[in-house]
């Protein structure tokens, strides 16, 4: 058997290494663009000088060679022949497969703002060229416009401001990190953030980039006229799917490659995982549990994504951690919303008829985990006679003979 | 692979499972002696809960097969070793992300309280015979047993 995965991130690397912990004799090879293998989630720690190259990564020094997988780094596949199986790379060399995993990921997106792909200091953040580009720029620069208020660009505005740069947001809605937050626990970070000199632009959208002679974004224009200049620009404002190379195959795509719950493509003996994949948030645990998913069934065990929950972040500037999990903003008035507000501790749980639709969780997240497991599940707490801040794993408490938890519901 | 098994039937809410993680986890001592309730930086891995029906129920890592704690890590610091079966947390490696304490369904995890750094991680006692949590439990609530995966 010889199995081909196609990318070095959470979902390739975690496939290949199921792959190897299930089949101990067959060829493993892993075909990247990326000649290091590091965490994403991590780039903005690069540039806050946090992290170097050997911190970034999350695997150990030599998981190929203990795993006994090929690495080609470095190469760019240009093609899926499905009905030979083999893919072709960018330049002109070829691999065959019994089986093949996609794990391509996405690449960040500039929006279609005049001026902005043009500008040779404008960038986005999802590869480590991505950020040491930034880092190089950072040195010369004082002033950076950040657009996109959700957790990567918080992330990139946080670690910009420890560089010392005065960094404007720029968020189209009322309150930084909509997806995730109220506009209460916002306002914990936005206070975080202007305290240490940011500005914070809600309810705005860029316009237009003002180009100097060298063709750099000098000037920031938003739609309600205001023009912020800058010396650099960073864009976080969505993704799409490294896929190119599946056309003329069977697989079928919609914003990303569409998988069944067993991460098999339509095209027989392909299969994918990760942020290539369409119809869900691309999270960490998610392109891991995707990617040990469609190894198990590469080699022919039969196993299925249980769930495939990904509304739960968890974020963590200037010391205070926050949790968000489903959907804290209600969309009507037919839900029933419990906070508890200390002014520190800041608590909010959404629901409706026993079933918990979301929930934050701001400066004390213990032992919070099974609201994640009760919102992704749906499961119902109407019988539960108890403060619903006071919920935990205890109220569903039953052991395996295993000695494993499991949920049992009441 | 060992597990610490529950009982949570045995259990008396006396808390000691909680002061033996204490004492373990202590720099200054792992003697009961050199314990310090009120030094905020000693930390318990595990920890007790009531149920709706004010019962205690220990809760202790149970090392999972399929660690969401894991899956869900981006930094590479919390992993489950293939050859002692246990979940391992280094916190070198960790990056503070919380997604650990979002993900474990058990609700085993919470960031350290003083610096919320540091994830506060069950490591059976360094892998020896008797975990103090088992060692401290009077009713014997808890206990180890082997376990196939």
């Amino acid at each position: 058997m010889k199995y081909l995965v196609l990318g070095a991130s959470a979902a390739g690397i975690n496939g290949a290494k199921t792959l190897r912990k299930l089949d101990k004799n067959s060829s493993i090879t892993l075909i990247s663009v990326d000649d290091k293998v590091y965490s994403r989630c991590m780039l903005h720690l690069y540039i806050g000088k946090k992290r170097n190259l050997e911190t970034l990564s999350f695997i150990d020094k030599d998981f190929f060679n203990r795993n006994n997988i090929e690495w080609i780094k470095n190469k760019r596949v240009s093609k899926v022949e499905s009905k030979e199986k083999k893919v072709i790379l960018e330049d002109g060399t070829f691999h065959e497969y019994d089986k093949l995993l996609i794990a391509t990921g996405s690449s960040a997106a500039i929006p279609p703002v005049e001026n902005l792909r043009e500008g040779k200091n404008v960038f986005t953040l999802r590869n480590l060229e991505d950020a040491m580009a930034i880092d190089k720029l950072v040195n010369i620069s004082k002033t950076a416009v950040v657009i996109g208020g959700g957790l990567i660009g918080i992330d990139i505005a946080v670690e910009l401001i420890n560089r010392g740069l005065k960094v404007h947001i720029v968020e189209m809605v009322s309150n930084i990190l909509p997806m995730q937050l109220d506009e209460r626990s916002a306002k914990t970070y936005e206070r975080e953030l202007m305290k240490r000199g940011a500005t914070i632009l809600t309810d705005k959208l860029a316009q237009k980039g003002v180009l100097d002679s060298e063709n750099n974004v000098v000037e920031v224009i938003l739609t309600d006229g205001t023009r912020i200049g800058t010396d650099m620009v960073v864009v976080a404002a969505g993704v799409r799917a490294n896929a190119d190379f599946i056309e003329g195959t069977n697989i079928e795509f919609d914003r990303g490659i569409i998988v069944d719950n067993r991460c098999q493509t339509a095209e027989e003996d392909i299969y994918a995982a990760g942020d290539v994949c369409a119809n869900k948030p691309g999270i960490w645990p998610l392109a891991v549990n995707e990617g040990i998913t469609a190894a198990y069934n590469m080699v022919g065990i039969d196993k299925k994504i249980e769930s495939s929950f990904g509304f739960k972040n968890s974020m963590n500037f200037y010391g205070i951690p926050t949790i968000s999990i489903g959907n804290p903003n209600p969309k009507d008035h037919s839900y029933q919303i419990s906070i508890y507000d200390d002014g520190q501790i800041y608590k909010k749980i959404v629901h409706k008829d026993g079933i918990v639709y979301g929930a934050i969780f701001q400066n004390d997240i213990s032992y919070i985990g099974p609201f994640t497991k009760i919102i992704g599940d749906g499961i119902a707490m109407d019988s539960i006679d108890k403060n619903i801040f006071k919920i935990g794993y205890g109220d569903f408490f039953h052991v395996k003979p295993n000695g494993e938890f499991e949920y049992k519901i009441i | 692979m060992k597990r610490i098994m529950i009982d949570k039937d045995k259990c008396m809410a006396c808390l000691g499972c909680v002061l033996g993680c204490m004492a373990e986890h202590n720099e200054k001592g792992k003697s009961i002696y050199d314990l310090d309730l009120e030094d905020r930086t000693n930390e318990s891995r595990n920890h007790i809960e009531l149920d709706h029906k004010q019962n205690p129920i220990p809760i202790v890592c149970r090392h999972c097969q399929e660690p969401e704690c894991a899956i869900t890590c981006m930094s590479g610091a919390m992993t489950k070793n293939d050859e002692t079966g246990l979940v391992e947390y280094d916190k070198d490696k960790c990056a503070a992300c919380f997604m650990c304490v979002m993900s474990c369904p058990y609700g085993v995890l919470k960031p350290d309280r003083v610096n919320k750094e540091v994830i506060m991680k069950c490591d059976m006692c360094d892998n020896k015979d008797t975990p103090r949590c088992v060692e401290f439990c009077p009713t014997k609530a808890l206990y180890t047993v082997e376990v196939m995966e």
